[in-house]
Order: C-alpha cells, then structure tokens, then sequence
C-alpha cells in the first residue's frame, strides 16, 4: 500500500484536495464572520491554502533542494527554485497587508468601540 | 412554509449547491494535474553556475527576480509606514503580567545570541538555506523579546531610520550602477566567478543585496512590532 | 533614458525621505514636485522614439523579467505622469491652508501609486504584474485613511479586505498558470495557453476575472467603490478614478488580449460592462450626497471603457482610449474643484453648490461635465461617439440601448447639477483662487475643449496604440525573440 501512496500523483492528488478543503473553510469564514480579526484570519487561512496548493504540486519526490556544493552540482535532478522565490514574496507581501489591516482595525476600534462590519455606517446611505 | 421549515430548506439547499460547486472545482483540478514538465526553473538552475552562487533560490530571489524583491521591500516599508501613521502616536500598552527578575535577566542573556544567530542566517544565505528575510525576522523576534519582558524598552529610533534609509538607498542605487555600467538594470557588475562557489565571498552583488535587504527587514519588523504595541490600555 | 527610471526614482525618492524629513519638510514636497516634473520632461523624450522598445531587467526575457514601452503603454504613461504632476502642483497651493499632518509619508505615498500605476502598465511578467498590484493596493489602502477619522478608517477597511481577497484569487490564478505552463513571462503564457484543456481555461479565465474584477469596479464586485469613495478625502477620490482605475482596465485587457481572447468570452464582457454601466447609473440617480453621486458617475464611466475595451476591434479600443483620456482629466478636474469648494465652506452638498461664488471655477466644472455627458465640442463626445458607430458596426444593438439608457440617465443628474451651480440665490462672498491653482484648473479644461474641436491631434496615435494592443502576435515575438 505505501509504494501506492508514494506515487507523485495520489501525492498531489491529496495535496490539492486538502489544500482547498482549507481553502474553502477560509471562504466560508470570510463570508459569514462579522467581527474584522476573524475576517484577517480567514483571509490568512485562504492564502497559506493556495500558497500550500502551489508548492504541492510542483514539488518531485525523489529530487534534492536546489543548493550546490560538494558533489550536488547535477543540475537535473534538483527541484524547481522559482516557486520558493515567488512564495516567499507572496507571504511577506501577504503578512504586510495583513498587519496593516490590524493596525486600521485596533484605530477603529479605538475610536468607535466597534468591531462588526455589519454596525459599521458611519456613511449614512 | 413555518419560519424552521424555510431555514431548513435554504441551509440544505445552500450547503448542496456549495457541496456541488466544491466537487466541480476539485474534479478539475484533480482531471488536471501536472505531469513533470520541464518549466522556467530548470532553465534557471542551469544559468546559476553563472553566477557563482551555491544556493539557487537565493540566486532566484535577488538576481533573476530581483525586482520583485525590490518591490516586496517597497510592499514592507509602505505598510511600516502605515502602521507608524495609524499607531504612532498611542500610548504603550500595560501587560498585566508584571515581569520578574529573572524574565528580565534571561531575556537579556537571550538577546544577543538571538541577534547573532540572526545575522548569521542573513550573511550565509547564499551559501545555505536563510537569507535576508529569514534573517531579518529573526532579529525582529528577539527585539519582541525584549519589548515583552522589559516595560521601558523602546527600539531607538533614529536608528532604526538610519539603517533603513540606508539599506532602501543602497539597494535601488547598485541597480542604477548596474544600468549606467552595464546598460541593464540590476545587472552583477562585480566579479562573480565560478570558482568562489561555496566561499563567503561569491556571487558579486548578491550577498550584499540580501544583507541590505535584512537590515531594512530586521529594522521595520521591529519598527512595526513597537507599532503594534502602542495601543491605548483599555483597548 | 530608460523607462526603467519611472520606477527606480520614485523609490528612490520615498526610501530617502525618512531622512530628508530631518532636514525640512518643505524640502521633501519641492523635491517630490521637481521629480515629477523632470519625469515628465522624460516623458517628451520618449514620445519622439517611437519603436516598442524592451527594456532588459537582471536577465534577458523570456527568462527574466522586463519593460516593453509600445504606444499604448507610453500613452498611459504620460497621462499618469501629466496628471500626478498637475496633482502636485494642485497640493502645492493646497497646503498653505490646509495641509495634511505627517505630509512627508503622504509624498511617499503619492509617488509609490504613480511608480506602481506605471509598472503595472509596462510589466510583461506576470509576477511582477502582482507585486505592482500589491504596491499600488496598499498605497491606496492607507492614502483612503489618512485622516484616521471614523468615517476615513471605514473606507480605508473596507478597501483593505477587498483587495486583500483580490490579490488571494489572482495568486491562485498565477499558481495554476505557473503549475500547467511553466513560465511566468506574458508572450511565452500566451504561446503555450492553448494547449490547456478547456476547463483549466475556463477556471483561469474566472480566477483572473474575479481577482481583477475587484478593483475595475465591475459589477456585482463594486460593492466597495462609494463607500471608499465617501470616506477618502476629496483629493484622493481624484487620484483613484483618474489613475489607479486605468491602470487595472489596462492590466486586465493586456491579459485578456494577449491569452483570453474568445468570441463568447469577450460577448460576456460586453455585457457585464453594460450591465454594470447601467445599474450604476440607477442607483446613483437617488443620491443626494455629491461625492457619492460623482463616485456612481465614475463608476458608470469605467464601465463604458470596459465595455469598450471588450470589443475586439481597433476601433472600439481607440474609442476606449478616447474615453479614458476624457474621463481622467474630467475627473481629476471636478474633484479637484470639489476639494477647493470644501475647503473653502467645510462641506460640500447641493446647498453649498447652489452658494459657492467664483465664476471661474463654474466655468471649469461645466466643462468638465459637458465633457462627461458627451456634449459635441468636447472631448467626451468623440470618445462617445467611436463607441457607438463601432457597437451599431458590429451589430450589438442591445448594448447600444443600454448604454444609451445609461447615458440618459447620466444627463439627468448632471444637468440637475448643473442647474443648482447656476442658480440665482444668495451666494456667500467670492472665493480667492491662487495662480497655480488656477493655471492647473485652465490646463485641464483646455485639453478638454481642444481635443473636442480637434480630435485628429491625437486620433492617429491613439488608432495606432490600439492596433497595438490588439494584436498579440507582434508582442509575442518581440518578447521572445529578444536576446
């Protein structure tokens, strides 16, 4: 049974179907919470789901990381350097935003006492 | 229809259709994955030995992407910036906890080593995995450390803008350098030959781009988690 | 000079401010002016050479990164440039009396949208596509709550969750694509798309849809737009629909032209922009509050461009550009003469309008409504008027009504508008306009008129930057073909 969950297709297989399982669990959270925190955090949920989802499918079983030394100079059976590069920017920017959206929410919260999206219409329509 | 019997048939019938929209997406996705495909990575892997530089993210992160690190670090400093302008002018908030004697003494054992180890994964991250931000977040969480257990803590400040003007300036400057000597922006122009891989000293500009990037990192993080701090203590 | 040097000098410029703001805060608002000036002089001389011309970043393309600056690009470009620069000098005389606090992070600011509206627009790489959409997002995110009052904090919230959600769906669409394509760079994505199945294209195709759906203000995702709008500060309100909004449109059917190009994909878009078009309009005719009458005006406008841009010919896409040229300045002009008449009075609704006594900033606001009405003998109607003869050309008479519909709507507000401007009643005492104001004012209104009486000054470039935008194969192969 092992030799046929170590094939890389039931591996991605499974890493696509829990990466949107957790995906959709952000969905649902970003949709139906009203208080901001549990919003960021569904937000958060949703990006390390597709982050997760990304690096699944792209990752090889068998080959090494990408770093060269003694004696690890064969070139083509290392994994691919570009999704490390592209995540590692996305959850820094990701994290940034996030933060942001905190910092706003706490000077809000300071100055209305508030913290349900629905109550908040300090625009009159 | 009675008010239980309405709630009931929306709740069902919206948790069919998301249950139908869930299988949809999944079934494509699972018709459609990937066979091992030769993709930009490869070609990159092999342009690497160019450079000189034994760990090729790092290689892909600040040379062969490198403006997209640039602009993460615009990304990083304009949300620094933002939170400053939100929080700033607040007052520190009170940790109900009092901190004892020995809180206090560990934590400024801790700091120094915590510093070291971080400038450690920022010198050597092209050389093993680490880098400038892994770096810079390392440092920040010892600062947090300190911010925790000490109540009159505050990062000095006009060091912190000197570090991070410096490393921002200098790193859109070596691009500039790199577009007058050699006609493209970011381009290596100092010596990077094969035979340094390995050594400290490899890969002409890309270590000291990934230093200057965990400077700044290392600075606003702590700026921001001072930020994050300072909000009124009724809050 | 290198296009490289719209990006490179504004961050250079907002990194070394922390420390210029020690020496004197005067010396960071001249400086930024002078740079935006000497951006547009760099504009003029970009204008004379007119090849597309790539601009190599770290590595050559297709494997690296890099800038193509064709016609439609350099088009948007100089008009982000003009208008960030008329902007500055509009704050130059602004800050005498009412300054914002902190104004050297607000510089800041301004200059990382104007860097990241230009990147977005000149990027062939669809990463960096991402990282200028993250950098103009979250300038815009903490511009709208600037002034840290509830009502600025909300808008500024709002902003925030929806395009964070966003930027989550456009990361998934560049996972997928990176995943089944192997590559980052637009020309080789778009080589290779077709050989996907039909439902990974599908999924890709609504991934980005929705993603950028979010901030081209497309109905049913323009649920943010008023709101943000209404709590911004009236300044900023002139700055996201003239600019920002452009950027995205642009960015979108970049894309869609390049690899999404399909006859029942691009009927879609038709009418999603129509429809958006329309019931924009009719919620915006029951609003009594002017900024948010003028932010559903804006809201119907880019929805005509997207239902222009939609179309596949050259000649709806040039009407497209038309429209873009008129609406930016249109809207930058009204927002600018809102914020000089709130300043003034400290409000600004139907009563302050009815009082407001300065006949010369009548003057430029009636202009610049006849302008967005489509009036003939100004610049909106030529734009208008392409669009039309191009949707009765291809036969979509629907679209046509819808439009038409919406326009109609639009002439009712305005001319309300209008009629309270110009009321006869008690008008408080004549406002003082400085000079630059007024010279930034007059500019604005005389490209108006001038490209209304004489559209031909920039129809032969605009055709041309159309035809450029439409076809894909030339972009291709300059891309991969650069070593």
């Amino acid at each position: 049974m092992f030799e046929y969950l170590n094939q890389s297709e039931v591996i991605r297989s499974i890493v696509t179907v829990g990466s949107m399982a957790l995906f959709f669990v952000g969905l649902f959270g970003l949709l139906s919470q009203k208080h901001f925190i549990k919003i960021f955090i569904s937000i958060a949920i949703m990006e390390s789901a597709v982050f997760l989802f990304f690096i699944g499918n792209v990752f090889e079983r068998d080959f090494t990381a990408p770093i060269m030394g003694e004696g690890y100079t064969n070139v083509a059976q290392m994994n691919d350097p570009i999704p490390h590069a592209m995540i590692l920017t996305a959850i820094v920017i990701g994290m940034a935003v996030m933060a942001l959206g905190v910092s706003m929410a706490i000077e809000y919260y300071k100055l209305t006492k508030n913290t349900d999206i629905d109550k908040m219409n300090e625009m009159r329509h | 229809m009675s008010i239980k019997r309405s709630l009931a048939t929306t709740t069902i019938s919206g948790f069919a259709l998301s249950a139908a929209f869930v299988l949809t997406l999944l079934n494509l996705l699972l018709q459609n994955l990937p066979a091992h495909m030769h993709r930009a990575g490869d070609e990159l892997l092999k342009l690497n030995a160019d450079e000189g530089i034994a760990n090729a993210v790092t290689t892909v992160v600040v040379y062969f992407r490198g403006f997209d690190t640039l602009g993460e670090i615009a990304v990083l400093f304009i949300a620094s910036l933002g939170i400053g302008l939100m929080l700033g002018e607040n007052e520190r908030c009170e940790i109900k906890a009092e901190s004892n004697f020995m809180l206090q003494t560990a934590s400024r054992l801790l700091f120094p080593i915590i510093t070291l180890y971080g400038i450690y994964v920022m010198v050597y991250g092209h050389l093993s995995p680490g880098g400038g931000f892994q770096g810079g977040v390392i440092i920040a969480s010892g600062v947090l450390l300190l911010l925790i257990s000490h109540k009159e803590y505050e990062v000095p400040h006009s060091l912190v803008v000197w570090l991070e003007t410096f490393a921002g300036v200098a790193y859109v400057l070596i691009g500039l350098i790199g577009l007058l000597t050699l006609d493209v922006f970011l381009s290596n122009f100092l010596p990077h030959d094969i035979a340094q891989m390995g050594l400290l000293i490899s890969g002409g500009i890309i270590p000291i781009i990934y230093i200057l990037v965990g400077i700044k990192v290392g600075s606003e993080m702590s700026m921001i988690v001072q930020n994050l701090i300072k909000r009124q203590s009724n809050v | 000079m290198s296009s490289i040097l719209f990006i490179a000098l504004p961050l250079l410029f907002g990194f070394i401010t922390p420390l210029l703001n020690k020496l004197s805060k005067n010396a960071v608002v001249y400086a930024s002016t002078l740079m935006q000036v000497f951006l547009l002089y760099l504009v003029f001389t970009l204008l004379s050479q007119n090849t597309p011309h790539i601009e190599i970043i770290s590595i050559a393309p297709p494997l690296g990164i890099s800038f193509v600056l064709n016609a439609t690009a350099l088009f948007f470009v100089a008009l982000f440039t003009f208008l960030m620069t008329l902007f500055s000098l509009y704050y130059l005389s602004h800050r005498k009396t009412n300054a914002y606090k902190n104004e050297t992070k607000f510089f800041i600011l301004l200059n990382m949208l104007l860097a990241a509206s230009i990147g977005l627009v000149l990027s062939s790489d669809i990463f960096n596509i991402y990282v200028f959409f993250e950098i103009a997002g979250i300038s815009a995110y903490i511009l709208s709550a600037y002034e840290k009052t509830p009502s600025a904090l909300e808008a500024g919230l709002k902003y925030l969750i929806t395009g964070a959600v966003a930027s989550v769906f456009l990361v998934f669409a560049i996972a997928l694509i990176y995943i089944n394509l192997g590559s980052l760079n637009l020309a080789l994505i778009a080589e290779s798309f077709g050989t996907l199945s039909y439902n990974l294209k599908l999924l890709i195709a609504i991934l980005l849809l929705i993603g950028f759906g979010f901030k081209v203000e497309i109905f049913p995702l323009n649920f943010w737009v008023v709101d943000v709008y209404q709590g911004s500060s009236t300044l900023i309100n002139a700055l996201f629909s003239s600019i920002v909004v452009k950027a995205y449109l642009f960015v979108f059917f970049h894309i869609v032209y390049l690899f999404l190009q399909s006859a029942d994909f691009s009927l879609f878009l038709v009418y999603l922009g129509a429809a958006s078009m329309l019931i924009a309009e009719i919620v915006g005719l029951s609003q009594t509050n002017l900024k948010r009458l003028f932010a559903y005006s804006s809201l119907g406008q880019v929805a005509l461009i997207f239902t222009a841009f939609a179309l596949q010919n050259a000649e709806a896409i040039q009407a497209a550009l038309f429209i873009v040229f008129a609406h930016s300045l249109a809207k930058m002009t009204i927002f600018l003469a809102l914020s000089k008449i709130e300043s003034v009075h400290k409000s600004v609704n139907a009563q302050t309008l009815k009082e407001f006594n300065s006949p010369f900033l009548r003057a430029v606001m009636l202009i610049a409504m006849l302008s967005l009405l489509g009036i003939p003998l100004f610049a909106g109607f030529v734009g208008k008027f392409l669009l039309l003869k191009s949707l009765v050309t291809g036969g979509l008479l629907g679209v046509l009504a819808l439009i038409v519909l919406a326009s109609l709507l639009e002439a009712v507000y305005y001319f309300k508008l209008a009629g309270f401007m110009f009321s006869k009643g008690e008008k408080k005492e004549p406002m003082k306009i400085d000079f630059t104001q007024k010279l930034v004012f007059s500019l604005l209104a005389f490209l108006l008129v001038v490209v209304g009486l004489a559209p031909f000054l920039i129809s032969g470039f605009l055709l041309e930057a159309s035809s450029v935008m439409l076809e894909a194969s030339s972009y291709i192969t300059n891309l991969v073909g650069a070593q």
